[in-house]
């Protein structure tokens, strides 16, 4: 890197840092937790593009492997309280009952756990193919979110989980995404990252090249379920309440449109998607509500906000099929070549 | 010394039989071709010696060891690896990351070392890029290293497939129609650019072609296959001359 880079690198973060800082103390807490929820689909923006986008896997099972990161890290760091609390139709399991870790080992383990059911659930859909995949995935994660409607004495069933501790902050969720965005870029632009795009570009050239398909693929898989699981766990202790409803297809489709939007492939155009996505779905939903235009009283119409964000999915996917980045990442580079090359109208302006 | 060596392998589809009990026998520095009319079988042979099938029945060795019906990538890493008849390159990437992959399968580092940046994988990386800049070098591509793939001209496409295959430490090379879509002064070039990286690599060559001024311009000894049978082995001037090797291509003159 460049010493210019360095520099430019280092204020950035120590703005984000005082930015954080200050919207810690000022903004309200439906602000912080838009900010939080940004900062979560980021991580689990990534972990979905390490499979789909730069693997080239049609997942769609990312709901089920936030929903395991999400239980098991809820589970592990509720008091033995609470949880008697929550349970009252059917007591919790004893080896659970008493079980309370801190939150970052608690955070790991849900990791672990969703990545591990990815090693098994990997074993025999990563031999299929395309949309084949797609659907074994989907259904995966449909088998894991009934399992856990049934499960009464270990995931409280339908009732859901409540007064989970809300321990998910700025710091840890801001923290976490960027520990995911710099262990994706190192992992991306390392040997495996690359054979990962290989595979992506051409199983059969990539297999011959000597790159094990299935080994490779199971590892972007894996390493892919583990952040949702972090993910996941983020979200369940933001939000303090989670149910296997939560964690249905619509939950994976938002991040598939978060790395749609960006651009599959681009670690950038993920993040920029993420919070654009995220904080687009909160602010529209004015859509939602009744619109008053003074003339005229719109009838509110729930669900209007998703039909915006679907069909901006679908124009994106006709006229622009890179997203908004395509393949490219960020650099200051780019960055500079880009503010000189776009305000030249204004720079005759100043001229004349 | 006999480096690579079929023994009677056969593929059948169904009911067709492909390629019928195919006994190749290639020794170490040689070049070898593989020709026949259009469906003579001359890819489905390489495609069960690189792995893409399991023969139906037939060993393939590779040196001393059975290779017959392993995955592709366990068969390159032993030391053979191959180009394809159309491009194959990996084309949204760099010239550079296509050669540097091709390395992958010798890193020893795993993959948190990888990510870490930890010594050993440093040093490994170092090399492969050195390694992937010499062989650029050697195949003229060097200028082209940061373009894409897809952006490069057709011939050089074709140089930088082999550039790839090189990457990999092969110890045989399977061509599979080198020569195709060039003009006549690129063919030209072709078979003395076949010949040096034989001599450069200290390689084995294998290959499928349908130009017949490359292959009996460089080849030692030519296989010729015709419905799947094996109708002909021998130097180019043998083959030349041989009465089944011309009806083959030229068909059975109806009064004869």
């Amino acid at each position: 890197m460049k010493k210019r880079d360095i520099i430019l690198t280092i204020i950035s973060i120590s703005v984000l840092i005082l930015f954080l800082m200050f919207a810690n103390s000022r903004f309200d807490s439906y602000q912080i937790r838009i900010l939080n929820l940004c900062a979560i689909y980021t991580i689990l923006g990534l972990s979905m593009n390490l499979i789909n986008g730069f693997t080239g896997l049609f997942s769609l099972g990312h709901a089920g492997f936030m929903a395991i990161g999400a239980y098991v890290t809820a589970l592990l760091t509720m008091p033995a309280a609470v949880k008697n609390q929550n349970f009252f139709l059917q007591p919790i399991v004893p080896w659970l009952e008493n079980v309370t870790v801190p939150f970052l080992p608690a955070l790991l383990i849900g990791g672990i756990m969703a990545a591990i059911l990815a090693f098994i659930i990997g074993a025999p859909v990563l031999r299929l193919r395309g949309d084949y995949l797609a659907i074994a995935t989907l259904g995966f994660s449909e088998i894991i979110r009934i399992v856990f409607t049934n499960t009464q004495n270990i995931t409280n069933g339908a009732l859901g989980l409540k007064s989970i501790p809300n321990t998910t902050n700025l710091w840890w969720s801001f923290g976490l995404a960027a520990l995911t965005i710099i262990f994706m870029l190192s992992l991306i632009n390392s040997s495996y990252g690359k054979a990962l795009k290989a595979i992506r570009e051409d199983e059969i050239a990539a297999e011959s090249m000597g790159i094990g398909l299935f080994r490779h693929k199971m590892l972007a898989f894996v390493i892919g379920a583990f952040f949702a699981g972090v993910g996941g766990g983020l979200l369940g202790n933001l939000l303090g309440a989670i149910n296997p409803v939560m964690f249905r297809f619509i939950l994976t489709f938002n991040v598939l449109l978060i790395i749609v939007l960006g651009g599959m492939g681009s670690i950038t155009g993920t993040v920029i998607s993420a919070f654009v996505v995220t904080s687009g779905l909160e602010y529209l939903r004015v859509l939602d509500e009744s619109i008053n235009l003074g003339f005229v009283r719109l009838p509110g119409i729930p669900g209007l906000r998703m039909v915006v964000f679907s069909s901006l999915l679908m124009i994106v996917v006709i006229f622009f099929r890179n997203g908004l980045m395509g393949t490219n990442e960020f650099s200051w580079d780019g960055l500079f070549a880009l503010l000189r090359k776009r305000p030249s109208f204004l720079k005759r302006e100043v001229g004349r | 010394m006999e480096l690579l060596n079929t023994s009677n392998i056969t593929m059948k589809f169904g009911g067709l039989t492909a390629v019928k009990e195919l006994n190749l026998e290639i020794n170490k520095g040689e070049i070898v071709a593989l020709i026949g009319p259009n469906g003579a079988g001359k890819t489905t042979a390489f495609n069960m010696i690189t792995g893409v099938y399991a023969p139906t029945s037939g060993r393939i060795f590779l040196g001393e060891s059975d290779i017959t019906g392993a995955k592709p990538h366990l068969i390159t890493k032993k030391g053979l690896a191959r180009t394809f008849q159309n491009i194959r390159l990996f084309k949204e990437l760099s010239v550079l990351d296509n050669v540097f992959i091709a390395n992958h399968l010798h890193l020893k580092s795993n993959i948190f070392e990888a990510v870490l940046h930890l010594p050993r994988y440093k040093k490994e990386k170092k090399s492969i890029l050195e390694k992937s800049l010499f062989l650029l070098e050697k195949l003229d591509l060097l200028s082209f290293k940061e373009d894409k793939a897809k952006n490069l001209p057709y011939g050089m496409q074709r140089r930088l497939e082999i550039a790839r295959a090189l990457a990999t430490n092969p110890q045989i090379l399977l061509l599979d129609e080198p020569a195709a879509g060039m003009n006549p002064r690129e063919t030209d070039n072709l078979t003395s650019f076949i010949k040096d990286i034989r001599d450069e690599f200290e390689l084995t060559i294998f290959l499928i072609e349908h130009h017949m001024s490359v292959v009996m311009g460089i080849s030692d000894r030519i296989y010729v296959l015709d419905h799947g049978v094996t109708i002909a082995v021998g130097n180019p001037y043998e083959i030349q001359n041989d009465q089944r090797v011309i009806e083959a291509y030229l068909g059975v003159s109806e009064d004869a």
